[in-house]
């Protein structure tokens, strides 16, 4: 069985279909992977299966549970993580300081304790752990804003990560990047496959293909396709784009 | 037997000009009837009504005559925000059109359908470059294998458009001089003249 389910997801906004009955599972361990053109509906899908949005239609069943329309907090609490297209990092705390603040041991005490956390070893080891766990040992003194774009996105994935999650949902890891980057991002993703269950949306085409198990194209709001990236590469006009003449 | 997909009967849209002495600005006519579930290729010059007849033919725009029957039923005789689960328009982004409602929801009847009848592809985006082209026809085919009828309206700028269309479409529609009229093939519409004027330069490669 999946551990997270789409089944008949329908979005309206006012009298517009941004989503037609789409329905995905991604099971356990595996990275499962959403791709499509600009404005095919990708982020919007993304903001429904992790309650940005309520669907107009359909659920979303985590581990069993139906979590439909719970505000996004109590899906984070249940292990669903996420990262953003846009990031959303605390400019002016050091590394370290975002990777802590975002450890449930940590959200129990409270926020407004994280001079006393910088004084509890236990806590400090666990944030490095994580940022060791992204590729950024040894960078937790440095303030976020003054690390580089490639370096900000792994942080991204560390906050998501640091909440110990058994689902990471990645929302255009790439966007931003440049060729250097997207290596060494494709580099972090692949260690942390098996690990834990990845969902990434990717516009990326070639990104993908080397990174999932299994692939849906999302076009105008619905499913258009879905296979693994060996079926997907298989379609004669995928043959005959950039994509085909990289191999 | 089953009513048939879509009728278009005699279908006609007119905008005029002036209060007393009414001058027709645009026309639009469209007689045609899809039986069963098929790929049409719709093409035609800009502002020849091919988007006023999607417009039509989902519901959003009231012809001045005649009706649009989606298996059998009246689309403009459905509730507004059932009218996409018997028709629905996949529209450029830019151009989406928005047209008064005279009547209320309560007086208007069901769709009776949960998922779309027939679809309408206005100018998809096709890019050779990324390759999605095949997972979009793939999708067109699937659609109708599942009973569905699809339309392309597409604009050929490039010899690929028509190899596009030539390889999944088997009825054509060519909307020019106020009229949508059929044709047999994409190699009839050829010996159109008004297609070839049309397709200009692409006619030469093609």
């Amino acid at each position: 069985m999946a551990l997270f389910e789409a089944q008949g997801l329908h979005m309206r906004f006012g009298d517009r279909v941004v989503l037609e009955d789409i329905s995905l599972d991604f099971p356990e361990g595996r990275l499962s992977g959403i791709m499509g053109p600009n404005g095919a509906g990708k982020t919007t899908c993304f903001n429904v299966l992790t309650g940005r949005y309520k669907p107009t239609r359909g659920r979303v069943v985590f581990d069993g549970e139906d979590i439909t329309g719970l505000p996004p907090r109590t899906i984070a609490r249940k292990g669903v993580s996420r990262s953003f297209q846009l990031m959303n990092l605390f400019n002016d705390f050091t590394a370290e300081e975002n990777v802590l603040v975002a450890l449930p041991a940590m959200r129990q005490r409270g926020f407004d304790l994280i001079g006393d956390a910088m004084g509890d070893r236990d806590l400090r080891e666990r944030a490095e752990a994580v940022l060791e766990r992204v590729g950024l040992a040894g960078k937790g003194p440095e303030l976020a804003k003054n690390l580089s774009y490639g370096d900000r996105r792994a942080l991204e994935i560390g906050v998501a990560l640091a909440a110990e999650p058994r689902v990471l949902f990645l929302d255009e890891p790439t966007s931003g990047l440049g060729t250097d980057a997207i290596a060494r991002l494709g580099h972090l993703i692949r260690k942390l496959k098996g690990e834990i269950t990845i969902v990434a949306i990717e516009h990326d085409m070639e990104f993908l293909f080397g990174l999932a198990d299994s692939i849906a194209v999302i076009h105008w709001g619905q499913v258009i396709r879905r296979g693994t990236p060996a079926e997907l590469r298989a379609n004669p006009w995928v043959q005959n784009s950039n994509l085909g003449r990289l191999k | 037997m089953a009513e048939p997909l879509l009728i278009l009967d005699r279908v006609e849209k007119a905008y005029t000009r002036g209060l007393i002495n009414k001058q027709v600005t645009f026309r639009v006519r469209a007689d045609l009837t899809f039986g069963q579930s098929a790929i049409v290729g719709m093409m035609g010059p800009n502002g020849a009504g091919k988007t006023t007849l999607f417009e039509m033919m989902t519901g959003s725009n009231v012809p001045t005559a005649g009706r649009v029957l989606c298996s059998g039923k009246d689309i403009h005789q459905v509730k507004y925000r059932e009218r996409d689960r018997l028709a629905i328009h996949y529209h450029q982004s830019y151009q989406v059109r928005h047209f008064r409602r005279r009547k209320p929801s309560f007086m208007l009847e069901s769709a009776g359908s949960d998922y779309p009848l027939v679809h309408l592809f206005d100018e998809p985006q096709f890019n050779t470059q990324d390759g999605y082209i095949g997972f979009m026809l793939d999708f067109f085919r699937k659609l109708r294998s599942e009973n569905r009828l699809v339309f392309i309206c597409l604009h050929p700028t490039a010899k690929y458009h028509l190899d596009i269309l030539k390889e999944v479409c088997e009825r054509f529609v060519f909307v020019a001089g106020g009229e949508a009229k059929e044709a047999p093939s994409l190699d009839a519409l050829k010996e159109d003249t008004r297609f070839r004027s049309y397709l200009g330069d692409v006619m030469a490669v093609a």
